[in-house]
C-alpha cells in the first residue's frame, strides 16, 4: 500500500495532479490497484477506464506506431459548376444567376482587362511608376465579390482589382492612385494599385504580405460584437500564404470564432517561386488543421467562386465561424511591371492559360449559350470599355499632383509640433531652392 | 491603489464607458500574470475580456482589425521583451494606416500595453526597455507612467487617443508603493512632460522608475553639493515635449538624461541632438547620458548593470564641475 501511495505520489507530481487527485487515487480501486471495477468517480477523472484525458486533444488511444502520411497524391477536391468550354457540368450546382448579374460579372472582368492592358503600357512609358495587373485572376475577384453583400468589409492583398470593379469603384479613381494625382483618395502617398475606398469597404492596400490577415479576423470579431451581420473577406495570395501572420490569423479566426472568409489565390507563382518551392503539403486548403471549414474551387470557374463564397458568407455570419476557400487560379501576367516572368516559366504554359482556362473566356461561352450575348455586342462592348479608359487615362495625366503640404499630414490625427516645424522649413526651403524641384506639376 | 490596479481601475472605465471596447491578450482573462486585469471578464462578460492564442504578431494584427472598424481595441503583450514579432504590424502598420489611405481609415482606438523595465531579476527576456525601437516611427504614441495616478490617467489618455498608442507598465513599479488614485476616470494628456521638481542649476530627464531615481539624486545633489535640480517625468516617448525640455535647459544650463535601456541608439540620444541643437549657447556642459550599457540586460549583474543613483550622482557631479 506504502508503495502504491508513494508511487502514485510521484506520479502526481509529474502528472501535475492536484491534492484531490491523489485523494482519489488512494480510494480503493485507484489504477495500480488490483481491482476489476473502479467506481466512477467525477466526469474528469474517469480514466479509470482507460480513455485519454489530455486537455490538449480529442482523440482515442492506439497501440500501434503510424505515422500518418500527408496526403499528397490526391489533396483536396476542386470544385467546379462549369467546365473549361462554360457548359455546366452538375445543373443543380447552377447559380441561375439573372442575366443582368451575369452581364455584370463579364463586364467587370473586360473593364479590368482592358484597363490593366492600358495601365501597364503606361508604365512602359513612363507615365506611372509601377503596376500590377490581374491577368487570368479575374474570376476569383468578381466570383467572390457578387455573392458578398455591399457592406461585407474587404481586405486584400495587392492583386484584387476586380472586386473593386465590381462594386462600381470607378476608372477616374483607379487611375488617380495610380498617377498619384490630386483626385486620389489616398492622397498620393502609395505606390500604384494601393488601393482603398472606405465607401464601398475595400480597407487601403498596404504592401507587407499577410498582414491584413490577423486584421481581417479582428475586424470580423468586432462585426460579430456588433450583431452587423456583416462578413469580412480576406485575400491573400499562396505565397503570402506561407507568412507567420497567415498563420496567426486563422488560429484567431478558429479560436475567437470569427465570421470571416478565407479566400486564397492560388495562382501558382510568387513573383519566380513555383508553389512546389512554397510549401510542401496540399496547397493551402490546410484549414481542417486549424479547425476551419475549408475548400477548394476552380478560381476560373466564376460561378463556383460565387457559389462556395455564397455558402461561406451564409454560414460564416450565422455560425460565427471562418471559412477558407482556396480558388486554384493562374497568373497569366507577370507579377509586375518589374518582373518579366519569361526568367522563369515557358510562354507555352503561359499560352495554356490564356487560351484554354481563362476564366473570361468561359463565362462568355456561358453568356453565349445562354443567348444573352454575341460577337456585335462584344465587338461593341470592347470599343465602348477601351474608349471609357482611356478617357479616364487621358483625364487622370492631365490632373496635377496634390499640394506637398499633404506630405506631412494624417501621420497623426493631429499634426505635432515637431512636425509642423518640419513642415514649415520645407516650405522656407522651396522659397530659396524652388527651381529644382518638379512643383510645376504639383497643385499650388 | 497600486500601479497595477490603477491600471485594472482604468480599463474598468474604459469598458463602462464605450461599449465597443475589447481587453485581449495571452492571459488576461483570468487577471493576467500581473493581476491587471483582475474581475474585468467577470464584470464585462467573455466576449470583452478574453484570451487569445499565444502569438504577439497576432495579437497586435487582430488588435489593428478590430480599431479599423473603430471599436476599441486594448491589447495586452506580456512582456516589452516579447514585441518584437509584433513590430511588422505596429511599425508598417498600424502607424501609417491612416497616412498611407489618406485618412480613410485608420487604427487609432488601438492601444496596446506592456510590462516594461527591470525588476531585479528579469534578465534578458523579462526586463527590456523598448522604447527606443519605436520612437523611431511616426504615427504611433509612446508613453510610460512613472506612477499609479500618472498611470490611470496616461492609459485612459492613451484608450481615448486618435491615434494608436504604446503605453509601457514599468512592472518593478506594480506593487510598489500605492496612492491616492480616483476611482472616477480623469486624463492625464500626452506629449506633455511634467516638472515635478523645479531648481536652477541641473535639468534632469527620465521617464518611468528611473524618474524615481532622478528624483533621489536631486536631494543628494542638493545635500551634498548645494546644487539645486529640476527633475522632468518626460511621459511621452513620443511625440515627445520638446519645449518644456528645451525651456528648462535654457534656464540650467545642464541636462542629464537616464534611461534603463542601453546607450547607444536610446532615446536620449534624441533627446540630446535636438537640445544641443535648440539651446547651444545655453550650454554650461556636454549633455549627459547615464544608461544601461551597450549589452543585454543580464541576470546576476542587474545591479552592476542599470543606471543607478550613484552613477547619476557622479555624472551630475562632473558637469557642475565641468
Amino acid at each position: 500500500m506504502a508503495v502504491a501511495i508513494a508511487a502514485a505520489r510521484v506520479w502526481r507530481l509529474n502528472r501535475g495532479l492536484s491534492q484531490a487527485a491523489l485523494l482519489l487515487l488512494r480510494q480503493p480501486g485507484a489504477r495500480g490497484l488490483a481491482r476489476s471495477h473502479p467506481p466512477r468517480q467525477q466526469q474528469q477523472f474517469s480514466s479509470l477506464d482507460d480513455k485519454p484525458q489530455f486537455p490538449g486533444a480529442s482523440a482515442e488511444f492506439i497501440d500501434k506506431l503510424e505515422f500518418i502520411q500527408p496526403n499528397v497524391i490526391s489533396g483536396i477536391p476542386i470544385y467546379r459548376v462549369m467546365d473549361r468550354q462554360g457548359q455546366i457540368i452538375n445543373p443543380s450546382e447552377d447559380p441561375h444567376l439573372p442575366k443582368e448579374k451575369v452581364l455584370k460579372l463579364y463586364k467587370s472582368m473586360t473593364l479590368l482587362n482592358t484597363m490593366d492592358r492600358i495601365l501597364y503600357e503606361s508604365q512602359r512609358q513612363g507615365r506611372i511608376s509601377f503596376y500590377m495587373t490581374n491577368y487570368g485572376e479575374e474570376g476569383t475577384h468578381v466570383g467572390s465579390a457578387a455573392a458578398l453583400d455591399n457592406t461585407d468589409l474587404v481586405f486584400g492583398q495587392y492583386r484584387e482589382a476586380g472586386v473593386l470593379m465590381y462594386r462600381d469603384y470607378p476608372l477616374e479613381l483607379f487611375m488617380a492612385q495610380c498617377y498619384g494625382n490630386i483626385s486620389d483618395l489616398g492622397k498620393g502617398r502609395q505606390m500604384p494599385v494601393h488601393y482603398g475606398c472606405k465607401e464601398r469597404h475595400f480597407v487601403t492596400i498596404s504592401s507587407p504580405l499577410a498582414t491584413q490577415i490577423p486584421q481581417a479576423v479582428g475586424a470580423a470579431y468586432a462585426a460579430k460584437r456588433a450583431n452587423a451581420n456583416r462578413v469580412v473577406i480576406c485575400y491573400f495570395g499562396e505565397g503570402a500564404a506561407s507568412e507567420g501572420d497567415a498563420h496567426a490569423g486563422f488560429n484567431f479566426a478558429a479560436t475567437l470564432e470569427c465570421p470571416i472568409i478565407f479566400f486564397c489565390r492560388n495562382n501558382g507563382y510568387a513573383i519566380s517561386t513555383p508553389t512546389s518551392e512554397q510549401y510542401r503539403g496540399d496547397g493551402i486548403a490546410r484549414g481542417p488543421g486549424y479547425g476551419i471549414m475549408s475548400i477548394r474551387v476552380d478560381g476560373n470557374d466564376v460561378f463556383a467562386v460565387y457559389n462556395a463564397t455564397k455558402e461561406a458568407r451564409r454560414r460564416a455570419v450565422a455560425e460565427n465561424q471562418p471559412f477558407l476557400i482556396e480558388a486554384m487560379t493562374y497568373r497569366i501576367g507577370h507579377h509586375s511591371t518589374s518582373d518579366d516572368s519569361s526568367a522563369y516559366r515557358s510562354v507555352d504554359e503561359v499560352n495554356y492559360w490564356d487560351k484554354q482556362d481563362h476564366p473570361i473566356s468561359r463565362l462568355r461561352h456561358y453568356l453565349l449559350s445562354q443567348g444573352w450575348w454575341d460577337e456585335e455586342q462584344e465587338k461593341a462592348w470592347r470599343k465602348q470599355s477601351r474608349r471609357k479608359v482611356m478617357e479616364a487615362f487621358e483625364q487622370a495625366e492631365r490632373k496635377p499632383k496634390p499640394n506637398p503640404n499633404l506630405l506631412f499630414s494624417d501621420v497623426y490625427q493631429e499634426m505635432p509640433a515637431q512636425l509642423r516645424k518640419q513642415q514649415e522649413s520645407l516650405a522656407r526651403h522651396l522659397q530659396t531652392y524652388g527651381e529644382h524641384y518638379p512643383l510645376d506639376h504639383f497643385d499650388k | 491603489m497600486n500601479l497595477f490596479q490603477s491600471v485594472t481601475s482604468a480599463l474598468d472605465n474604459s469598458l463602462a464607458k464605450d461599449p465597443t471596447a475589447v481587453i485581449f491578450g495571452e492571459d488576461v482573462a483570468f487577471g493576467g500574470v500581473f493581476r491587471c486585469t483582475v474581475g474585468l471578464r467577470d464584470k464585462y462578460g467573455k466576449d470583452r475580456v478574453f484570451n487569445t492564442p499565444l502569438c504577439e504578431q497576432g495579437i497586435v494584427g487582430f488588435g489593428i482589425g478590430i480599431a479599423v472598424t473603430g471599436a476599441t481595441a486594448i491589447a495586452e503583450i506580456q512582456f516589452a521583451d516579447y514585441i518584437f514579432p509584433a513590430f511588422d504590424q505596429i511599425v508598417n502598420e498600424a502607424a501609417k494606416y491612416r497616412y498611407r489611405s489618406g485618412d480613410l481609415f485608420n487604427c487609432g482606438s488601438l492601444t496596446i500595453r506592456s510590462p516594461w523595465g527591470c525588476v531585479g531579476h528579469g534578465a534578458l527576456y523579462h526586463s527590456q526597455s523598448p522604447e527606443a525601437f519605436f520612437a523611431h516611427c511616426p504615427g504611433i504614441k509612446v508613453v510610460i507612467p512613472r506612477s499609479p495616478f500618472q498611470a490611470k490617467g496616461l492609459l485612459l489618455s492613451c484608450i481615448e487617443d486618435k491615434n494608436p498608442c504604446i503605453f509601457f507598465e514599468p512592472k518593478i513599479l506594480y506593487r510598489a508603493a500605492a496612492e491616492e488614485v480616483p476611482i472616477e476616470p480623469y486624463n492625464i494628456p500626452l506629449s506633455q512632460a511634467e516638472v515635478i521638481q523645479e531648481g536652477s542649476d541641473v535639468t534632469l530627464v527620465a521617464w518611468g522608475t528611473q524618474v524615481h531615481v532622478i528624483r533621489e539624486v536631486a536631494s543628494m545633489a542638493k545635500e551634498k553639493l548645494g546644487v539645486s535640480c529640476e527633475v522632468i517625468d518626460l511621459r511621452t516617448i513620443i511625440p515627445w515635449d520638446v519645449d518644456t525640455i528645451c525651456k528648462s535647459v535654457i534656464k540650467t544650463g545642464r541636462l542629464l538624461i537616464s534611461h534603463e535601456a542601453p546607450l547607444t541608439g536610446g532615446f536620449a540620444s534624441e533627446i540630446s541632438s535636438t537640445v544641443q541643437e535648440e539651446c547651444f549657447l545655453n550650454l554650461e556642459a556636454p549633455i549627459s547620458r547615464v544608461c544601461g550599457y551597450d549589452t543585454p540586460f543580464p541576470h546576476i549583474f542587474e545591479p552592476f548593470y542599470i543606471p543607478d543613483k550613484w552613477k547619476c550622482y557622479d555624472a551630475l557631479r562632473k558637469m557642475i564641475n565641468y
